[in-house]
C-alpha cells in the first residue's frame, strides 16, 4: 500500500521551511481562504464539508458537517481547536502544528467564515513547547499579513485567534474540560447534559470544538470540493488520515493514508514489519483508550466502522504493536497507571477506581497477585463501566474512567492465562 | 397543576413540576435516592455518583445521576434495579477504600451520611488490601475549623458553599485524581463569617469545629428547635446539649429566613452559657464591695422604693429579650402608672423607620422575586449576615442590586450600581438630585423593588434616608425592610408600640427623672456610642438594678444584680424578626444557680408589690403579646407548635410603631459601625470565638491615610486618658477623607464618639531604636 498525501504535502515538499508563511504562500497557501471569503458563502462551505463526509479526527469520529450544523445561533460564538494531543501513542497533530501551522490557520479562517465566528482559540498541550512556538509565530505572521484581525483579505470578516497553552493535563483533551481550562478553571469535564459545547460552551456561549487534523483538512476540501474528498477512502471513513504507528515495528512514524486497508497490510508495508520478524501478540488500534486486538486479528480494516464493529475504536489513529515477547500485564499496568495519574479526581469511580486497578495490577505484575484478584479487577472495571460492553456504559462523568478499563478487559478476555500464570500458586510465608 | 409532568418511578406514577431535578422529584414523592454531593441549596455537580439511577432512553436503559437530570414527561425511572444497586454498592466501596476506619473517635459517627448509607446500600465487606491514602491528620484551616483530609470524600459541598453561597472561596480542590484534596491557599486561612456551615453540610467527619470536637456523641444529644436572637434575622436553629451543657447549634432549613445557613457568630456564640463566670446568685452593693443576697431581699428592698409612688422608675431593656418579656415589662410599667415613655431599648441606631407609611413591609423572600434591590443601611454582612447571603442569592438569580455607600462595600463587587463618594457625602447625604441619577432610574422605574433601608451611620440624618425612600416610593412598586438589626428589636417595636433608644435615654434620663433604673440584659456603658454619658447617668441614679448573665461595665455599676437566664436555650418565648415573622424560642438546658427569666423576676416582684391584673404565666404573657392578632395567625405557643407553623408566623399587617427621628452631630471625617465579632460579654466568654473580634483597626482608603500621614500601617487613637494602638486597614471603597471605626471592638468601644479623637501616626520599632 502507498500513502495518499493531502495534509502532509506542503511539509514534505518543503522540509526546511514549511512552517513559514512565505513558504506556505509559495505552495498556494491562503489562496483557498481568500477565494472563499471574497467569493463564496458560509452555506456553500458547509455544503462542501457535509459532502466530504469527513468525521472528526480527535477520537470520537463525529461527522464534522453535522457538528457545525448543531452550533446554536448566538451573537457570540467561538471556535476552539483541540490541540491537546495527549493520548499515549498519538503524535499526528504534532507534525501538523509544528510543520504546517498555516494550513491549520487557513482551515480556521474558512471554518470561522462558515460558522460566522469572530473569536477562535488554539488550545495546545503544555508539553508541546516547540509546536506552540511555531503556531504562535505563524499566528503573528498571519496577523501581520492581514489574514487575521480586521477585514481579512479586504473582506467584511474579522477574526481574532488566540494560542493558549495547557498546563499538562490529559483530561483537558476532553472538550468540556478543555473549555474549563481555557476559562482559567480547573480542568474538569462538565456535565453533559446540559453543557454540550455547541449550545453552552466557552463562557457558556455556543462553541465549536474541533481537532487539529480535522480543521487542517478543511482547506483541501474547500479547494478540491467535498465530492473529491468523499471519493478517497471508503464509505463512512472518507478522506485520508494520519496514523501514528508505534510499538515493536521497524518503521514507526506518522503515515497519511486512505482508510480501508487492513492493519496487517499497514504494518507490513509502511511499518516495515515487526522487529526481528516476531509475531504480533496484541495491538492497540486507536490509542491507549481503545480495547486491544489480538495478533490474529490483523486482517481488520482500518475504518471507523470496521474497528467499531469489532468492539474497539479507531480513536485518534494511534496504532501500537506489541510483539510476542511483550508482558501484557505490564503493558496494561502502564496504560492504567497513565489513566490513574491523569484522572481529574472529580467523580468517585474514576478517582478511586483507576488508582485501585493500578495498585492491583502492580501487585500482580510484581508476583504478589492473588487468585481472587482476577475477578476483583473485572468487578472494579464493572463498577466503572457497567456491563463491560462496547461502546462503554459508564458510572463516571466522562469516558476517562472507562478508558482505563479497556486494557484490563482486553487482557482478561483474550490473555487470561497470561495473567493467571503471574499469580503465585503458593503463598510464601 | 396541569403543567406538571408525570413520571414513572419504580412502577409508581408520580407527578412533579417540570424541570425539577429527578432526585428532588423522587424525594417529594417519598422515594429516597442516596447522595453525598447533592445538597438542595447548592448547584448540582454530579460528582459522587451515589445517586445514579436507571432511566429509559431512546438508546436503552442508561445510568444517569439523578441530581443533574431534570424530569421530563413520561420518563421511566428505576431507582432500585440490580444495576442501580450494583452501581451504588460500587460507589460506596470506592469511597470507603481510602476512608479511614476511625469512626470510634470521629465526631460525625452516629449522624454520618457515609456511615448510614454504607449500612443501607454498601457492600458487606472490604476487598481493598492495599495501603490507604494518607494525609496529616486534622489541620486547622482557621481558628475555628479543622480539616481531616483522610476522611474527606471530595463531594465539594464545602467548596461550593464558599464559592456559591458565601462568596469567599477560600477553600478549593488542589492536586488532581487520587491526590485531590481540599485545602486553603498558602497562608490564607479559611477566615469566613460563614465557615461553620461547611462543617454542618460535610457528609463525613472531614470538617470539624473546635467548639464541638470530642464533646459528645450524637446519640447522647438532647435537641430542640429554637430561633437565634443574635440579630433581627431570626434564623431557625437546632440546639444540642448533653448533660445539661449546650454543645452545638445547627442551622435549620427555614425557606423564609436562613435556608439552613447560619453565621459563625450565631453558631458558635454559645459557650458562655457554660461559663463559670455566670452570675449565680443575686448580689447587693455594699459600701466597699458586693455581697450575695436572696431574691426575697431584693424584692423587699425594691418594693419599698416602688410603693413610694413619688419615685420614678425607668427601664433600659436589651434587645435580646423575648416578646413575652417585653410584654411583661410593659405590664409592669403600666402598673406603676408610668406612661409608655419609661421604657428604652439598648440600641444606638434607632430612627423612625418606615412603618406608618402606606408601604408594604417586604418579606425576605421578596428579595428573590423583585426586579431590583436597593440597599442603604449598616453593613449587612456585619450586622445581618444571613440577610447578606439572601441578597447575594437574589443577585445570583438575576435581581439587580443598587447599593449606596459607604457601609456595604462588601456588596460593591456584585452590585450593578454602587454609589460612592461622588454621590454620597462623607456625612451620608445624597449630594446629587436623586431623580437625575439615571443608573438607579433604569433599575427601579415602575419595577418591583425591595429596599433595605436603615441608618448607615449614627451621623446620617433621617432626612437623607427619607429622601431616597420618598423617591423609591414615588417611582417604583416598593416593598421595604427596615434594617434594624439588634436582636428582637422588631419584637420590641411590635409589643411596646413605641420605642426609644440609647440616644433618648442619654438626653432624657437623669437623677431628676429617675429614682429606680432597671437595666436588663444590656451593657450600654461597654457598648453604646453614648457610653460615657450613660455611665454618668447610671452613677447618679439612686438605685440601679441590673438583670444580667455576667458582670460587665454596666452591671458592675448596679446596686442590685439579679442573675438571669439566657434567651439562648435557657428560656421559652417567642421572637419576631425583620419581616415580622414570629417564631419559637425554646428551652433546652437549666439556668445556672438561682438565675431566672426576666419575666419571672418581674412576676415575682409584682406579686411582692401586690400588683393586680398582671399576667400570671408565660402562656398568658404570650397571649397578651399578640392581643390584637387574628386567631389563626396569632403566634401563640399552641399555634407555633403546629407542624405547619414551625417556620414561624408572619404578621402581614404592619403594626403602628413610633420610633424616634433625630440624628447625632458627628464630625464628617469618620463613621462608626458594628463588626460581626466584637467585645460583647457573651463573646468574651465563648472560648472558640473570643479572639475573632480581637483585632483592632480603623479603615480608610489610601488617600485618606496618606493625608493623615498614617501610611505606616499603624496608628494611635488618643482621647483623654485612653490611648489605643490600632492597625490601618485599607478599604478602597471608602471615599477620601472618611475613616471607619469598628465601635464594638475591644478598647475602641471605650472611645466617646461625640468627643474629639486624635489619630497619631505610630512610630515603628526601627524608629524607636534609632532614637
Amino acid at each position: 500500500m502507498k500513502e495518499t498525501i493531502l495534509l502532509t504535502k506542503h511539509m514534505r515538499e518543503n522540509p526546511e521551511d514549511s512552517h513559514f508563511i512565505e513558504s506556505y504562500e509559495k505552495s498556494n497557501g491562503y489562496s483557498t481562504a481568500k477565494k472563499t471569503l471574497l467569493g463564496s458563502s458560509p452555506e456553500k462551505v458547509l455544503e462542501e464539508i457535509k459532502a466530504s463526509n469527513i468525521r472528526g479526527r480527535g477520537g470520537a469520529g463525529f461527522p464534522t458537517g453535522v457538528k457545525w450544523g448543531f452550533l446554536a445561533e448566538n451573537e457570540e460564538r467561538y471556535l476552539v481547536i483541540n490541540a491537546d494531543e495527549s493520548e499515549p501513542g498519538t503524535f499526528k497533530d504534532r507534525i501538523l502544528l509544528e510543520r504546517d501551522p498555516h494550513q491549520l490557520i487557513e482551515g480556521i479562517i474558512i471554518t470561522c467564515f462558515a460558522a460566522n465566528i469572530k473569536n477562535a482559540f488554539i488550545y495546545i498541550r503544555g508539553e508541546y513547547a516547540k509546536p506552540a512556538r511555531r503556531v504562535q509565530s505563524a499566528v503573528e505572521q498571519a496577523y501581520h499579513n492581514g489574514y487575521l484581525g480586521k477585514n481579512i483579505f479586504g473582506s467584511e470578516m474579522d477574526l481574532d485567534l488566540v494560542v493558549h497553552l495547557g498546563a499538562g493535563a490529559y483530561i483537558c483533551g476532553e472538550e468540556t474540560a478543555l473549555l474549563n481550562s481555557l476559562e482559567g478553571r480547573r480542568g474538569e469535564p462538565r456535565l453533559k447534559p446540559p453543557y454540550f459545547p455547541a449550545v453552552k460552551g466557552l463562557y457558556m456561549k455556543p462553541t465549536l470544538v474541533n481537532n487539529v487534523e480535522t480543521i487542517s483538512s478543511v482547506p483541501w476540501i474547500v479547494e478540491n470540493t467535498g465530492e473529491e474528498y468523499n471519493k478517497l477512502g471508503v464509505e463512512g471513513s472518507t478522506g485520508t488520515r494520519i496514523f501514528s504507528l508505534s510499538g515493536h515495528v521497524n518503521l514507526p512514524g506518522n503515515y497519511e493514508i486512505e482508510m480501508g486497508s487492513t492493519f496487517g497490510d499497514f504494518v507490513e508495508t509502511l511499518g516495515g514489519g515487526i522487529r526481528s520478524n516476531k509475531k504480533v501478540k496484541a495491538y492497540i488500534p486507536g490509542g491507549a483508550s481503545a480495547p486491544w486486538f489480538r495478533g490474529d486479528q490483523l486482517n481488520i480494516k482500518m475504518t471507523i466502522d470496521d474497528v467499531a464493529n469489532n468492539n474497539s475504536m479507531l480513536g485518534s489513529g494511534a496504532v501500537v504493536m506489541m510483539d510476542e515477547d511483550t508482558n501484557l500485564v505490564n503493558a496494561a499496568k502502564s496504560i492504567v497507571s497513565f489513566f490513574a495519574h491523569e484522572s481529574c479526581g472529580q467523580c468517585t469511580p474514576c478517582r478511586e477506581g483507576t488508582t485501585w486497578l493500578e495498585m492491583i495490577l502492580d501487585r500482580v505484575a510484581s508476583g504478589r497477585g492473588r487468585t481472587s484478584d482476577l475477578e476483583l479487577l473485572l468487578d472494579i472495571c464493572d463498577n466503572i463501566s457497567p456491563g463491560l460492553s462496547w461502546p462503554p456504559k459508564m458510572t463516571t462523568i466522562c469516558p476517562l474512567g472507562p478508558s482505563a478499563v479497556s486494557p484490563i478487559t482486553s487482557l482478561m478476555k483474550d490473555f487470561r492465562e497470561e495473567v493467571e500464570s503471574m499469580i503465585p500458586t503458593k503463598v510464601l510465608l | 397543576m396541569s403543567d406538571n409532568v408525570k413520571i414513572n418511578v419504580n412502577g409508581l406514577q408520580i407527578e412533579s413540576e417540570p424541570n425539577k431535578l429527578l432526585i428532588e422529584a423522587c424525594e417529594d414523592s417519598g422515594i429516597h435516592i442516596p447522595r453525598f454531593c447533592w445538597h438542595k441549596r447548592l448547584d448540582p455537580v454530579g460528582m459522587c455518583r451515589m445517586c445514579l439511577v436507571e432511566v429509559d432512553t431512546p438508546r436503552g436503559k442508561m445510568l444517569v445521576p439523578s441530581c443533574t437530570t431534570e424530569v421530563s414527561d413520561e420518563m421511566v425511572v428505576d431507582t432500585e434495579s440490580e444495576i442501580v444497586k450494583k452501581a451504588q454498592e460500587g460507589v460506596l466501596e470506592f469511597l470507603l477504600i481510602n476512608h479511614p476506619l476511625d469512626c470510634p473517635i470521629c465526631d460525625k459517627a452516629g449522624e454520618c451520611p457515609l456511615q448510614d448509607q454504607t449500612m443501607a446500600y454498601g457492600p458487606g465487606e472490604s476487598r481493598f488490601v492495599e495501603e490507604k491514602r494518607h494525609f496529616e491528620k486534622p489541620i486547622p484551616i482557621s481558628e475555628i475549623i479543622l480539616l481531616d483530609r483522610e476522611r474527606c470524600i471530595l463531594c465539594a459541598r464545602c467548596t461550593r458553599f464558599s464559592d456559591e453561597i458565601s462568596g469567599d472561596p477560600l477553600i478549593e480542590f488542589i492536586q488532581r485524581g487520587n491526590k485531590t484534596e481540599v485545602n486553603t491557599f498558602p497562608n490564607e486561612p479559611f477566615k469566613s463569617y460563614f465557615s461553620g456551615n461547611t462543617v454542618q453540610i460535610c457528609p463525613v467527619g472531614a470538617l470539624t469545629s473546635t467548639s464541638y470536637r470530642f464533646k459528645a456523641r450524637p446519640w447522647d444529644l438532647k435537641s430542640t428547635r429554637s430561633t437565634c436572637n443574635g440579630c433581627s434575622m431570626g434564623c431557625s436553629i437546632e440546639l444540642n446539649s448533653s448533660q445539661n451543657k449546650m454543645l452545638r447549634i445547627l442551622g435549620v432549613d427555614n425557606e423564609h429566613t436562613n435556608q439552613g445557613w447560619l453565621c459563625d457568630r450565631g453558631r458558635y456564640n454559645f459557650e458562655y452559657l457554660n461559663s463559670d463566670q455566670r452570675i449565680k446568685a443575686p448580689l447587693k452593693k455594699t459600701e466597699s464591695d458586693r455581697e450575695e443576697t436572696t431574691l426575697q431581699d431584693v424584692y423587699g428592698d425594691l418594693s419599698k422604693i416602688i410603693e413610694d409612688r413619688s419615685n420614678k422608675i425607668t427601664f433600659l431593656l436589651g434587645s435580646n429579650l423575648t416578646n413575652e418579656e417585653f410584654t411583661s415589662f410593659n405590664e409592669f410599667s403600666n402598673q406603676l402608672g408610668n406612661n409608655d415613655n419609661s421604657i428604652y431599648l439598648n440600641e444606638d441606631l434607632l430612627f423612625k423607620g418606615f412603618f406608618d407609611e402606606n408601604i408594604e413591609n417586604a418579606k425576605i423572600e421578596d428579595l428573590n422575586k423583585s426586579d431590583a434591590i436597593i440597599i442603604w443601611a449598616e453593613d449587612l454582612k456585619e450586622t445581618l449576615p444571613i440577610l447578606y447571603l439572601r441578597v447575594r442569592q437574589a443577585v445570583k438569580n438575576g435581581v439587580k442590586l443598587v447599593v449606596f455607600g459607604h457601609t456595604n462595600s462588601t456588596l460593591a463587587d456584585i452590585s450593578d450600581v454602587y454609589y460612592s463618594g461622588e454621590t454620597v457625602s462623607n456625612n451620608f447625604e445624597i449630594v446629587k438630585d436623586i431623580s437625575k441619577l439615571k443608573e438607579i432610574k433604569e433599575h427601579i422605574k415602575d419595577k418591583n423593588v425591595t429596599a433595605i433601608l436603615g441608618k448607615a451611620s449614627p451621623s446620617q440624618s433621617d432626612k437623607s434616608i427619607e429622601k431616597l425612600f420618598t423617591y423609591l416610593k414615588d417611582n417604583s412598586n416598593l416593598r421595604l425592610l427596615n434594617a434594624f438589626n439588634g436582636g428582637n428589636s422588631f419584637g420590641a417595636f411590635q409589643t411596646l408600640g413605641s420605642v426609644k433608644g440609647n440616644r433618648e435615654f442619654s438626653s432624657e434620663i437623669s437623677k431628676e427623672t429617675t429614682d429606680l433604673l432597671f437595666v436588663v440584659g444590656a451593657d450600654p456603658v461597654g457598648k453604646s456610642i453614648f457610653s460615657s454619658n450613660i455611665k454618668n447617668i447610671i452613677n447618679e441614679i439612686p438605685t440601679v438594678v441590673a438583670l444580667d448573665l455576667f458582670m460587665h461595665e454596666t452591671s458592675e455599676l448596679a446596686d442590685y444584680i439579679v442573675p438571669t437566664s439566657s434567651t439562648l436555650g435557657e428560656k421559652e418565648g417567642t421572637f419576631t424578626n425583620i419581616e415580622f415573622r414570629t417564631s419559637r424560642i425554646d428551652k433546652l438546658i437549666p439556668s445556672p444557680g438561682q438565675a431566672l427569666s426576666d419575666w419571672e423576676f418581674i412576676s415575682g416582684l409584682s406579686n411582692f408589690c401586690k400588683f393586680e391584673g398582671m399576667s400570671e404565666s408565660l402562656t398568658d404573657l404570650n397571649n397578651k403579646s399578640f392581643d390584637s392578632f387574628d386567631l389563626d395567625t396569632k403566634p401563640t405557643f399552641d399555634n407555633l407548635d403546629k407542624p405547619r407553623n414551625l417556620d414561624g408566623i408572619i404578621n402581614t399587617s404592619i403594626p403602628k410603631i413610633i420610633t424616634t427621628d433625630e440624628s447625632i452631630e458627628f464630625s464628617d471625617t469618620f463613621f462608626v459601625g458594628k463588626k460581626l465579632y466584637g467585645d460583647k460579654v457573651t463573646e468574651r466568654h465563648s472560648k472558640s470565638i473570643s479572639l475573632l473580634g480581637s483585632s483592632q483597626f480603623i479603615e480608610g482608603n489610601e488617600t485618606t491615610f496618606e493625608k493623615f500621614k498614617l501610611n505606616s500601617g499603624k496608628c494611635i487613637l488618643v482621647q483623654e486618658n485612653i490611648e489605643i494602638t490600632v492597625s490601618c486597614k485599607i478599604n478602597p471603597s471608602l471615599p477620601d477623607g472618611l475613616i471607619f471605626f469598628p465601635k464594638n471592638r475591644r478598647n475602641i468601644n471605650k472611645l466617646d464618639f461625640s468627643k474629639n479623637i486624635q489619630i497619631l501616626p505610630s512610630h515603628s520599632m526601627e524608629v524607636l531604636n534609632v532614637n
